[in-house]
């Protein structure tokens, strides 16, 4: 084989190349679905510890089974509603001010990545009964992505 | 040798083995080159790196999964997997040269296994990609260029699956071992594999059938 063939191969490569990406584009925001899922899986990143502020916990001592949790760094605030469900599970609802690109609550044995929904909204269910910390990334208004995770609480 | 031939992975491919040393020829870096530093800098304690490596692989391993035939969204959770896979693994990674192409090698894996799953779940549904050139319009992107697309992807489609499979992996997924085979072996790295070679043959025929200019695609 040629050099000259091996040209056109490479050529023809580049040019099939362009056609796929024409045809079948990836995702847009995949690229950056990705990054997020990384840096919340990668524990040697150092992530900003958002603190308690507020806590309901009376609820839970009560007869509701809900309880409202509050974390912020004094910038990116998160809010948690829990409530357990009839099957003693859990089931979490949250908020966080900033867009939320991916969202894990991180137990000793498992995790839950969270559903994503609009406007910071997300939700983690079948959760069980037990301590965990939740893991987030988020993108603030200038596009600087930032990684956060909360003390460990009960759930 | 490795050879992509096989449009399943099956193992005789190890991704964690060390790869050749890199051709310092070349000016720009190649892909896997930039991929390696990156993934060394994370290594050592730099956890930006690593976004930036996800950047620059993300594009690929989509395109190399989908090349499986997945629907969209089992396609994005193989790319994730992936990802998650590395973070979680890297240790594996003797060598890491190594890096793009184990995660090709893992992408190619997770995909055949969940394509393998889709197809008992849902045997009739095939999709078909409808071209949507042009997609966007720039001043290079003449008429031409897209009549060219058009052609090219209109030949690429008759091609077997087999073929399209194998010829949209190589085109993505550059990787050291290719390029090192083919210094060490004097040999042009578009000339190794034979059914590769069948599969861009066979394309050719289809294009010159199409009136494709032979010299258009040595520029």
């Amino acid at each position: 084989m040629k050099t000259e063939d091996f040209a056109a191969d490479a050529a023809l490569f580049a040019r099939l190349r362009a056609v796929w990406e024409d045809v079948d584009p990836m995702p847009a925001d995949l690229v950056d679905r990705m990054v997020a899922a990384v840096a919340v899986e990668d524990l040697s990143r150092e992530y900003a510890l958002l603190t308690l502020v507020e806590a309901d916990l009376a609820a839970v001592r009560s007869d509701s089974d809900t309880a409202t949790l509050q974390f912020s760094d004094g910038t990116t605030t998160v809010l948690l509603h829990i409530t357990q469900m009839e099957d003693g599970q859990h089931r979490v609802d949250g908020w966080v001010d900033a867009s939320a690109l991916d969202v894990r609550f991180v137990q000793a044995s498992r995790e839950f990545t969270a559903e994503l929904g609009d406007h910071g909204r997300f939700a983690l269910e079948g959760v069980p009964a037990g301590v965990g910390r939740l893991r987030l990334s988020v993108r603030d208004e200038a596009g600087e992505q930032h990684d956060f995770q909360t003390p460990q609480f009960e759930v | 040798m490795t050879d992509i031939d096989r449009s399943e992975p099956d193992g005789h491919e190890r991704p964690g083995d060390a790869p050749p040393p890199a051709s310092d020829e070349s000016a720009v870096p190649a892909r896997w080159e930039h991929a390696a530093a990156l993934f060394l800098r994370w290594r050592e304690g730099e956890t930006r790196a690593m976004d930036e490596l996800v950047r620059l692989m993300t594009p690929v391993l989509w395109h190399v999964v989908r090349a499986y035939g997945l629907d969209r969204a089992l396609a994005e959770d193989v790319v994730q997997t992936t990802w998650l896979t590395l973070v979680r693994r890297h240790e594996t990674i003797q060598d890491p040269r190594a890096v793009s192409g184990w995660l090709t090698m893992c992408a190619r894996r997770e995909a055949w296994r969940v394509g393998k799953l889709q197809r008992r779940a849902d045997p009739t549904e095939v999709e078909h990609l409808e071209p949507h050139l042009p997609t966007h319009e720039s001043a290079e992107q003449t008429a031409g260029v897209e009549d060219e697309k058009r052609q090219l992807w209109n030949s690429v489609e008759r091609l077997d699956d087999r073929c399209q499979r194998l010829l949209r992996i190589i085109a993505f997924d550059d990787r050291p071992d290719y390029a090192r085979i083919a210094q060490d072996l004097a040999m042009p790295v578009g000339s190794i594999g034979p059914t590769r070679q069948r599969c861009l043959g066979k394309l050719r025929t289809l294009l010159e059938g199409d009136g494709w200019r032979r010299d258009s695609d040595e520029d």
